[in-house]
């Protein structure tokens, strides 16, 4: 767990089976988002290979936070997972229009409507 | 009266110190007509029978009246007899026997000399100056003798003789003869050498210079020491335009008698000295004051009280002003010096109490002391305000009164000139608002430029400078005119004849109230010597740091290999119908230099390719990918296929060539002849449009940034520019805001891009010097105008 002063905090929950639900808090930027990548990266290696990231509380995302998505995804996909997002904040859902991430990286409203799409698309495996 | 209804008002008043000034200068005037008429002389008379009969003015004057009828005789004669019965001085003697011979139906020529003599004196006596004592002896004594100029001179301690008044000489020629040194043997000389008066027939016979030589080269001479109580105090000199008989004994008494007038004009009167240098017999206090004061290096002014009828302190006279002296008023310094304070500095009475400070100073010898006190002259009756630190002190019979006028601009703005001169500091301004530059001339000499050329704006400074600091001064211009903060570069001056030279520029913003930059100030240092003794520390410091300068290189390499692809400036680009522009910003941190770049290059087709890019992250590999994605668009270009097409090849370069990189891009294809642009984006920001003073964004066409898929299909659009649009493709380095969203940043840069700017490479610098933002990351622009 996140104990130094770094202006991100992640908190990880598994609300079932193979499911990961990753709360983060603050700027995901260069400095920070190695926090993330470690948090993911752990789970996946655990077996866990579909991540929800809940993005409400983050305010701020550069392009090291885009691309610790897409290699997230990455990861999964080629594993059968996947990655979403959760009601990521306007200015957050902005860069991922900007950058057409939003077009790879499904966002859900809540963390239940993540839950149901993920439901859905493990059930057709 | 007048005179008495002034006198009423309270004395120690400032309106009653000016009251009284006023009144002195009036009875001045008053005397001096007196004198004319020989009123003087009557009036004199009345004050005599007053004293000895006991009785009023009008009882006196009817007295006079009476007597006069009873000896038939001119009033003015009776009175000259009254005050010689009353006087028995030594000039009774001399006029008993005018009048003695008057009486002698035959000699009445001398009678009239009786009265003259006595004007004169009356003159004397009312004069306030030896000046005024000079013009009165001339007018009423000599002048009926022949006599053409007189002088007055003041014997000094040390043997020097100072010309206390002279009337008959030019000014000029007073002016040259106002001190003579001790030891110079001139006619005067030889009179108080030998305590006798001096006849000299023809002054071309005698051969000794004197005042008026060259006007009255032949003519006779007099000079008579003036003493009084066997004490000799000065000279009386007379002048005659043409040679001299032998005189009688009466006109040489009578000239003895002048002489001793003269004496005791200068005894009493020591500090009623006019002219320019108030010489004159001094008491050893005030002659150590005065060579006191020379020493100061602040103006300072030796005070000595002037009394009036009374005796009661009424002024201070002027005496002395030292080499230092400045006027407030900025007045030469022998209208003041040998001045009236009050008159000098009327002021002085008012509400600066300076001259009750002096007074209580004089009065109880406790020194004064102030700082910025209020020293306003009236000049032609202008106030002129001044501020000075005050001391004032006193020393025996003298004050001492020195100041230091705040205003001191002039003498600093010197100093500043020779400390900018030997540190080769050229200094400079600019106006803000209206372009108005000034340099220092040692800026035109750092620059190698004439005085006379105009002055190079700082926002010029690129042009003047090696290439390579282009950035450093781009960034310069950041700080100063956009933070608004005071910055600092160092860069290579390249002076005409290919001269550099290394420069500091330091410079600050000065704001308004409204925090706006008005006017910018700063200096340049030319650095040269001490830029090579760096070298040499730096050159030091690397081998002992060997690891660390690894780690440079490599910034550096990567830093070069950005300018070896793409140079901070690029020389305008040759395409038909439209002008373009390109700058490239690398990040302040050496490491974090990365991945930007931009291309603008005109095809086999006729077609013009515009891109910008950004690969993620920073370093060698990002630039090195870089690298990578421009060589391959600029490739794939060359097929003639669209925009959209152009990125779906580079994203698969990007996914499956690079190592797995991501990167955003906007690829615009140009045709000149249509002046059509059709455009595709790869997770980019969408370039602007400037199109009649208004900049909008194109609209966001769908494409995901490079390399994120494997496969990927990119929206492509078109836009008809018309002459005088601009389009700027840009990277996030210029807007990139942590405490706002990309809108926001996007709407300032909006407005900058707004700014109604002469030219398209302006425009791209006003871009990179106000951009909001506020991360260390490298910034590309690319803007194209269609002419």
């Amino acid at each position: 767990m996140p104990t130094e002063r770094v202006p991100v905090s992640v908190d990880v929950t598994l609300p079932r089976d193979g499911v990961a639900v990753f709360t983060v808090e603050g700027f995901l930027d260069v400095d920070t988002v190695p926090e993330l990548r470690r948090h993911l990266s752990d789970q996946v290696s655990r077996g866990r290979y579909h991540l929800l990231l809940d993005l409400a509380a983050v305010s701020f995302m550069d392009s090291s936070g885009i691309n610790a998505i897409l290699q997230a995804r990455e990861q999964t996909r080629s594993v059968g997972g996947s990655v979403r997002l959760i009601s990521p904040t306007p200015t957050v859902r902005r860069i991922l229009e900007l950058t057409g991430v939003n077009m790879a990286v499904p966002s859900s409203e809540s963390v239940d409507a993540a839950l149901a799409q993920v439901s859905e698309v493990t059930g057709r495996h | 009266m007048p005179a008495d209804e002034l006198r009423d008002a309270p004395s120690t008043s400032p309106v009653g110190r000016l009251a009284a000034t006023v009144e002195r200068l009036r009875r001045e005037v008053q005397a001096a007509q007196a004198e004319a008429d020989g009123r003087a002389l009557i009036e004199l008379a009345k004050g005599i029978l007053i004293e000895r009969l006991g009785c009023g003015p009008a009882q006196a004057a009817r007295q006079l009246a009476e007597l006069t009828e009873q000896a038939r005789v001119p009033m003015l004669e009776l009175a000259v007899d009254v005050i010689n019965q009353a006087a028995r001085d030594r000039l009774s003697e001399v006029t008993s026997t005018f009048l003695a011979t008057a009486t002698d139906p035959g000699a009445s020529p001398d009678t009239s000399s009786a009265v003259r003599l006595r004007e004169a004196e009356s003159g004397v006596l009312a004069a306030d100056d030896t000046q005024a004592v000079a013009d009165s002896l001339l007018q009423h004594a000599l002048a009926p003798l022949g006599a053409a100029a007189v002088a007055i001179w003041a014997a000094g301690a040390d043997g020097s003789l100072t010309l206390a008044g002279s009337a008959g000489f030019s000014t000029a020629e007073a002016a040259r003869w106002r001190y003579v040194p001790p030891g110079v043997a001139t006619v005067a000389r030889r009179a108080l050498a030998h305590r006798a008066t001096q006849w000299t027939g023809s002054l071309a016979e005698e051969g000794l210079p004197t005042i008026g030589n060259g006007h009255f080269p032949g003519g006779g001479r007099v000079a008579a020491p003036a003493g009084a109580g066997g004490r000799i105090h000065g000279v009386l000199e007379i002048a005659w335009p043409s040679p001299l008989e032998p005189q009688t004994p009466q006109v040489v008494r009578q000239v003895e008698a002048l002489a001793e007038l003269c004496a005791h004009t200068l005894e009493t009167q020591p500090a009623l000295i006019d002219g320019a240098e108030a010489r004159g017999p001094l008491t050893a206090d005030v002659s150590e004051l005065m060579d006191l004061v020379d020493g100061l290096h602040d103006p300072a002014l030796v005070l000595v009280p002037h009394l009036d009828g009374d005796g009661q302190l009424s002024d201070f006279r002027i005496r002395h002003v030292n080499s230092h002296f400045l006027d407030p008023a900025g007045r030469p310094r022998g209208v003041v010096n040998g001045a009236l304070l009050l008159e000098a500095y009327p002021m002085a009475a008012g509400e600066s109490e300076l001259f009750q400070r002096v007074e209580r100073v004089y009065a109880t010898g406790e020194p004064f002391r102030a700082r910025r006190m209020d020293l306003t002259a009236l000049v032609d009756q202008v106030p002129l305000a001044a501020v000075a630190d005050i001391s004032v002190s006193r020393h025996g019979g003298s004050v001492l009164l020195i100041w230091r006028i705040e205003d001191e601009t002039a003498r600093l703005a010197s100093l500043l000139q020779h400390a900018q001169r030997l540190g080769r500091i050229g200094g400079f301004e600019e106006n803000l608002l209206t372009g108005e530059i000034t340099w220092n001339g040692t800026l035109f000499d750092l620059y190698g430029r004439p005085t006379s050329s105009s002055p190079v704006p700082l926002e010029d400074l690129a042009a003047h400078a090696h290439p390579d600091d282009a950035v450093t001064i781009g960034r310069f211009l950041r700080t100063l005119l956009h933070h608004r903060r005071p910055a600092t570069a160092a860069f290579r001056l390249q002076r005409p004849g290919g001269v550099t030279r290394h420069i500091r520029v330091v410079a600050e913003p000065v704001l308004g109230v409204d925090g706006r930059p008005l006017v910018v100030r700063g200096a340049y240092q030319d650095i040269s010597a001490q830029h090579w003794t760096e070298v040499a520390l730096a050159a030091t410091r690397d081998q002992l740091a060997h690891s660390e300068q690894q780690a440079h290189e490599r910034a550096r390499l990567t830093l070069q290999l950005q300018h070896a692809i793409m140079p901070p400036t690029q020389a305008p680009l040759k395409a038909p119908g439209i002008q373009a522009a390109v700058r490239y910003r690398p990040a302040e941190t050496e490491q974090l230099v990365g991945g930007d770049w931009y291309d603008a290059v005109v095809l086999p087709s006729g077609l013009v390719l515009l891109c910008v890019g950004d690969v993620a992250g920073h370093g060698i590999e990002a630039a090195t990918s870089m690298v990578v994605l421009r060589n391959a668009l600029r490739g794939l270009a060359v097929t003639g296929a669209g925009p959209g097409q152009l990125l779906s090849w580079l994203n698969i370069v990007a996914h499956h060539l690079t190592g797995a990189v991501t990167a955003t891009a906007v690829c615009g294809l140009y045709d000149p002849d249509t002046r059509v642009l059709r455009w595709a984006r790869a997770g980019h920001l969408p370039p602007v449009l400037i199109r009649d003073r208004d900049a909008s964004p194109l609209p966001l066409l769908r494409g995901i940034l490079l390399g994120a898929v494997p496969e990927a299909a990119f929206e492509e659009s078109e836009v008809q520019l018309a002459v005088d649009d601009t389009l700027l493709m840009y990277t996030d380095g210029l807007i990139e805001r942590r405490d706002r969203s990309v809108e926001e940043s996007l709407k300032q840069l909006l407005t900058t891009a707004r700014a109604d700017v002469p030219s398209l490479d302006h425009q791209l610098d006003r871009l990179l010097t106000y951009s909001k933002s506020d991360t260390d990351d490298d910034t590309c622009i690319v803007g194209i105008r269609v002419a």
